[in-house]
């Protein structure tokens, strides 16, 4: 094929990116500086970088126990996640009866996005006595059908011959599971980790449903309340807003590719 | 093997039997856990919000039978349903925006230049961000005074005073979608980048042997082969806008006015703070059926199964 120039297309995506990052940029010029919260014409770059906000955010909100709570709720779900999907994604390689019935369901529940049932839902873990508790909050993500068809596409990848084998080899069901799937699934794994701790940490309906108490609350709702008692007057929501992104970030930057590829094979919110 | 296999079952018929059994149980008792989460929050709560918006109940009275009742308030007695309802579908038609943004993007980065893998982390970074404090930097790029939007568009000399673009009838819900646009343009990229990647590449030796040049052959082979991958964006997309209660919720709160109410904003405002739960279920309800609709109809012209994981 014919040679044509480079250079429009770097230009068109640098720009884009530029696009996309100055929010980003801004954000972070005015946590540490507080400038052009009042001032104007904003600067471009920071006149006095201070890491005051972020000590002030410290002192303004319970952070540390906004942390810890959503800590403890992300850590639940990508632990129950990792473990159901898998033993549900399992058995969905295996063939039984009623095995059409239980794909049928899963795939309609995909068709039902979680906020249209969030009447009933708060209704339900009223009465199981689970609202403002960890594990009221936690427990309608325990599972994902996307993240067990992503276990289900990776135990199916394990070549037949291999399973055969530990079969011969006198190996019970739980031992090959255990010795010879889980193993050769680590990827599906990590997709599963990182995707339910993002749906987790991010969740934000869920949790301004189900918690009362100030002591539940998680840190997108901590954010919600700090923007609300402060308005947009001072950089330490905005160095609020970055401490709460940074984890989600990092740990996108470093788990990508797991996390695209849980994305494209599924693609949807659970 | 199978030699071996049926030599055991001939020798002790009752192993086999029992083993068969077993694997059942197994197999059953692995799929419960995650069955029951499914019962319990996505199948029970669809059945009782169609019971409940057939009845007049809150937690503090019983609940009375009372036939369309709700039905017909909403469709005939509330106009902020039908501006949310309104508003919803703007969302909704505003998908293809981002989309078709998105498929530019893809192209060009699926072209062979350097650096294309930072680019396309870089796109996508907005993604997985916390939607609060998206709303929260949107909010502020937006704002009247100090807004980056408006410094840049004086320092352009676009506008002669600045938008109050969130405080605005006409700016607030455009803001709102651009915001979400913003943050969906990455997703929608990588979509389309896997359905690019699908097409083989000799359809394009072919096609420019043929003498088609590079307007015909997106024309011809790469847009019609993206079918699925562009409905697929279209149906999530969707999906993952209207159901953006955050955004919505932390960029306006739905106003002003009810300028950006959306279903799912004015849904969580009757349940839970005017504690009409009936109410509110016979609009979940509708809500539920009209995204039910929107998919099935992208799902029918993308000749596909967009929005279904395969079967098999």
């Amino acid at each position: 094929m014919r040679k044509y120039p480079r250079w429009p297309i770097h230009l068109a995506l640098v720009a884009t990116c530029f696009v996309m990052l100055v929010p980003f940029y801004w954000v972070l010029k005015t946590s540490i500086s507080g400038e052009n919260i009042f001032s104007y014409p904003p600067s471009i770059i920071p006149r006095h970088p201070n890491p005051f906000y972020y000590v002030d955010v410290w002192y303004a909100i319970p952070f540390a126990r906004f942390f810890l709570n959503s800590v403890i709720v992300s850590v639940m779900t990508v632990i129950a996640n990792v473990v159901l999907n898998a033993m549900a994604g399992y058995s969905l390689t295996q063939g039984f009866r009623g095995k059409t019935v239980v794909l049928m369901l899963f795939l309609s529940c995909m068709m039902i996005p979680f906020q249209t049932t969030i009447i009933p839902a708060y209704l339900i873990t009223g009465k199981l006595g689970l609202l403002d508790s960890y594990l009221g909050l936690a427990l309608p993500m325990f599972s994902t059908i996307i993240c067990i068809f992503v276990f289900k596409a990776s135990f199916d990848a394990i070549p037949h011959s291999l399973i055969d084998a530990a079969r011969i080899d006198g190996l019970s069901e739980w031992k090959i599971i255990w010795k010879v799937m889980i193993p050769l699934a680590k990827s599906a794994m990590a997709t599963n980790v990182i995707l339910s701790f993002i749906w987790s940490w991010n969740n934000f309906m869920w949790p301004l449903i189900a918690t009362r108490s100030a002591d539940m609350q998680t840190l997108p709702l901590g954010l919600a309340r700090f923007l609300s008692y402060q308005e947009d007057s001072t950089g330490a929501l905005y160095a609020f807003c970055i401490m709460v992104l940074a984890p989600g970030i990092l740990l996108f930057l470093l788990a990508q590719k797991e996390f695209v590829q849980g994305l494209t094979s599924g693609a949807a919110k659970g | 093997m199978v030699v071996a296999e049926t030599a055991t079952a001939m020798r002790r018929p009752h192993f086999a039997l029992r083993k068969s059994t077993r694997k059942a149980i197994l197999i059953w008792s692995f799929l419960a856990p995650s069955l029951l989460i499914f019962l319990l929050y996505r199948i029970l709560p669809l059945g009782w919000n169609v019971l409940l918006s057939f009845q007049a109940w809150s937690p503090m009275k019983p609940a009375v039978f009372i036939g369309l009742d709700n039905y017909q308030e909403m469709l005939f007695d509330d106009e902020v349903f039908w501006q949310a309802l309104w508003n919803t579908l703007g969302i909704i038609a505003s998908a293809p925006i981002g989309i078709a943004i998105a498929l530019g993007l893809a192209l060009l980065v699926n072209s062979d230049i350097r650096g294309r893998d930072v680019y396309r982390t870089l796109i996508f970074l907005s993604y997985p961000l916390m939607t609060v404090a998206v709303a929260i930097i949107w909010r502020w790029m937006f704002d009247e005074r100090v807004g980056l939007i408006n410094y840049v568009a004086r320092v352009l000399d676009l506008v002669d005073k600045p938008i109050p673009f969130l405080n605005s009838f006409t700016w607030a819900l455009p803001s709102v979608i651009a915001a979400n646009i913003w943050q969906m343009l990455g997703f929608y990229m990588i979509i389309i980048l896997t359905g690019l990647q699908n097409i083989p590449g000799n359809l394009y030796e072919a096609a420019a042997i043929d003498g088609a040049n590079a307007f015909r052959r997106f024309l011809r082979i790469t847009l019609p082969l993206l079918r699925p991958s562009l409905f697929l964006c279209f149906v999530i997309g969707m999906l993952n806008s209207v159901t953006s209660f955050d955004l919505v919720y932390v960029m306006t709160a739905g106003g002003p006015g009810r300028a950006t109410e959306i279903l799912i904003t004015y849904i969580y405002k009757l349940a839970f703070t005017q504690t009409r739960f009936d109410y509110a279920a016979a609009l979940t309800v509708t809500f539920f059926v009209l995204l039910l609709g929107v998919t099935w109809t992208a799902n029918r012209l993308s000749g596909g199964n967009a929005g279904a994981v395969g079967m098999d």
